[in-house]
């Protein structure tokens, strides 16, 4: 696309960050009262609200219960207006499957289900404003409301998205830099460990690059975990000045 | 003057597993104790065993059931031998095994107190048991839909028609009795 550069001889991206420079975060626990864990993430113009369920008995048929450790059921939802055109998205539909086996699979990882065998842990992440990096929105969510929850977990799960322009891996894309059609890398990561819970990449990009695009979005995503502590440390605490510690 | 109070967050190192050993909220990987839970960290200090370290929430959620701890559950079905009852929303469904007849000590519809007695494997459920004074029918409703007083351990009356139904009662808690 003529004109459209999305890093300038400068090192400037279209919306003025450097490369590897995050959006703003803004994320807030326990946002309703009635769920067992909520959150609501704002990584720039993407938002993200979280819910989680859980640890409750197996719901609809109990063939599903696993023996020795829980179930992680995951739905993502995307409201419809939460793109630039308004578009009605039936449940079900394969880009909401295929996101909420992601967000299973990651949260698996994470998750310590032994402690909870036959049960079901739910999460619900329903987008409100889509602006790149949905994934990484849910996630972060997603992690914030289980803690919320309780639920024991062996790490933040912390992801970011990266990216790749000129030679130069972007760290959280936003949807100008992923309509842009260049390759995009979607890392889940638990900061203490440094294990990866989740990498996905649907785009075609030389084994050379990977390695720094992949350094990129572990970076980023360490700075996502720098910030979340302090917001979940940030919440614990008033939650026991509240209870009168 | 309190200790100051030191919070942490799931991920976190908290100590060596010589220094520890671990308590709820904690899990252990290549000799450290990290932390699971987003919460305070409390140490107990035992007489001569390592100090047990444990990470505290504020509100305790209400989780599964564990073995020894009483229950209330409805009774939704009977067979000769068992019978299957809900137990509340947040609970999974029991199996119970009695030696006594069971038509003459719980019915379809009956609220009962019972005790975990195992977490039950992966074909079947909890299993509980009533075999004690304090365990048993609560809440009971007769044959012409009133609620029954319980008259002694093993009967219980309807107040309007003056029926007696055979029920295995519930030892009332003498500091819940109005006298």
């Amino acid at each position: 696309m003529a004109g459209l550069e999305l890093l300038s001889d400068q090192g400037y991206r279209v919306d003025g960050r450097r490369a590897g420079e995050l959006r703003k975060i803004q994320a807030r626990m326990g946002v309703f009262a009635q769920a067992d864990g909520s959150a609501y993430i704002e990584q720039g113009n993407t938002k993200a609200l979280a819910v989680v369920y859980g640890p409750h008995e197996i719901r609809g048929s109990r063939a599903r219960a696993l023996p020795d450790r829980a179930l992680v059921n995951c739905q993502y939802s995307s409201a419809t207006f939460s793109t630039g055109e308004r578009k009605r998205r039936p449940h079900g539909d394969r880009k909401s499957c295929e996101m909420g086996l992601q967000l299973r699979q990651t949260f698996e990882a994470a998750i310590l289900t032994q402690l909870h065998p036959r049960s079901q842990i739910d999460i619900y992440v329903q987008v409100l404003q889509a602006d790149g990096g949905t994934y990484a929105a849910c996630v972060n969510a997603a992690t914030l409301a289980v803690l919320d929850a309780g639920i024991p977990m062996r790490d933040f799960v912390c992801a970011c998205s990266a990216g790749f322009v000129d030679s130069t891996a972007l760290a959280d894309l936003s949807h100008v830099e992923e309509a842009a059609g260049g390759p995009q890398l979607a890392l889940a990561l638990l900061p203490a460990s440094g294990q990866i819970a989740l990498l996905e990449m649907d785009a075609r990009l030389h084994e050379d690059h990977l390695e720094q695009v992949l350094e990129a979005a572990a970076r980023a995503a360490r700075d996502v975990h720098t910030l979340l502590d302090r917001v979940v440390r940030q919440h614990v605490r008033e939650a026991s000045i509240l209870l009168g510690d | 003057m309190a200790p100051p109070v030191r919070y942490c967050v799931p991920g976190e190192r908290l100590c060596n597993l010589e220094e520890g050993s671990p308590g709820s909220g904690t899990y252990t990987r290549h000799g450290y104790i990290f932390s699971s839970l987003a919460g305070c960290l409390t140490k107990s200090s035992e007489n001569g065993a390592l100090p047990v370290i444990s990470v505290m929430r504020e509100t305790e959620s209400q989780l599964l059931p564990d073995v020894g701890a009483i229950v209330t559950c409805k009774v939704s079905s009977i067979n000769s031998q068992v019978f299957l009852s809900d137990l509340e929303p947040s609970l999974n469904n029991p199996v119970l095994f009695l030696q006594v007849e069971i038509y003459k000590s719980f019915r379809p519809g009956d609220i009962v107190l019972a005790k975990v007695i195992s977490l039950g494997d992966a074909q079947s459920n909890y299993l509980l048991t009533t075999a004690e004074n304090e365990l048993g029918v609560v809440v009971a409703h007769s044959e012409s839909g009133v609620q029954m007083v319980p008259i002694s351990w093993c009967e219980m009356q309807c107040p309007k028609t003056h029926t007696k139904e055979f029920r295995k009662v519930a030892r009332v808690q003498p500091e819940f009795l109005q006298t």
